[in-house]
């Protein structure tokens, strides 16, 4: 049976494909929409902490990551977000097959692939861009690969990690403020000359 | 005005919310006398001076935290999980 209902980007409507801003130079920013990651909150049992640990690097391969850390190998892995609370992430949503499974009676997981919207920031500037909205230092003495934060932007509550030193960063916001978002992201990167890899699928 | 998250490190007053004073414990409500409850509800000191205080990281990790702050200069000696706070206080219990 088919199914007349088709995915449809976060950032459909808002992101366009293409150079914009600045238009001399290289793009200061590159902008790469990630549709179809796949998202999971794995929420501690009380107590269970040590156990959750074993039973992600069993079977996983995961190791927890601490207080404003990400442990991510490629695109998998978990972010940091609250104490005894994580974002499992992968690069689509059946690389998260089994985990419920695994974790029962540790953790709570809760699927949260369609529920945020995820951009990835890298390109010279991106620190820069960053800079303008992140209440967080993101020097590299204070903020380097590996490490998360759960902060604000532009009064929209957002998750960020850095990947690699680069910086690329990933940034996730509740998909349903994907728009007001990208108004923020795209204003603030303008000045330096942007390039979003491709058209968001509709 | 900062305050050093626990969890998260030092962040914006902005990212938190401000519910006040940690000290008052809720009597236990079939016990309790009106004039306890009364106490508990709508009394507050107002020091000038070192204030223990709950504060909110809802922009943040969620989490509860106890704040000791000096209402006169706004320096913060210390921030602690309320989490931690309220099992000390359980007997029995250490945080
Ligand atoms: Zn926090």
């Amino acid at each position: 049976m088919t199914s007349a209902w088709t995915p449809r980007s976060a950032w459909a409507g808002f992101a366009r494909a293409g150079r914009h801003g600045r238009p001399q130079g290289e793009p200061g920013v590159r902008l790469t929409l990630r549709d179809g990651v796949g998202l999971a909150t794995v929420i501690a049992a009380d107590g269970q902490e040590d156990a959750l640990g074993r039973i992600l690097a069993d079977r996983f391969g995961w190791s927890l990551p601490g207080s404003g850390a990400a442990t991510l190998v490629g695109e998998r892995g978990l972010v940091w977000s609250a104490p005894g609370q994580w974002l499992a992430v992968a690069e689509a949503r059946a690389g998260l097959q089994g985990l419920a499974e695994a974790l029962r009676g540790v953790a709570a997981v809760t699927d949260q692939s369609d529920a945020r919207a995820i951009v990835r920031v890298s390109g010279p500037r991106a620190r820069g861009l960053l800079s303008k909205g992140v209440a967080v230092d993101l020097h590299p003495r204070a903020f380097a690969a590996g490490q998360a934060a759960v902060t604000s932007i532009a009064h929209i509550g957002a998750q960020i990690w850095q990947r690699d030193e680069a910086p690329t960063y990933d940034l996730a916001v509740a998909r349903s403020f994907a728009g007001s978002f990208w108004s923020w992201l795209s204003h603030a990167a303008a000045e330096f000359g942007y390039e979003v890899d491709r058209e968001a699928e509709h | 005005m900062r305050i050093r998250c626990p969890y998260c490190g030092e962040r914006d007053n902005g990212e938190f919310s401000y519910l006040g004073d940690a000290a008052p414990r809720r009597p236990d409500g079939l016990e309790a006398q009106a004039s306890a409850m009364h106490d508990y509800v709508y009394l507050r000191d107002n020091p000038a001076g070192e204030h223990r205080e709950l504060w909110y990281h809802g922009a943040g990790c969620r989490s509860w935290l106890v704040v000791t702050r000096d209402t006169r200069t706004h320096t913060i000696s210390d921030v602690s999980p309320a989490r931690d706070v309220a099992r000390s206080r359980r007997p029995g219990e250490a945080a």
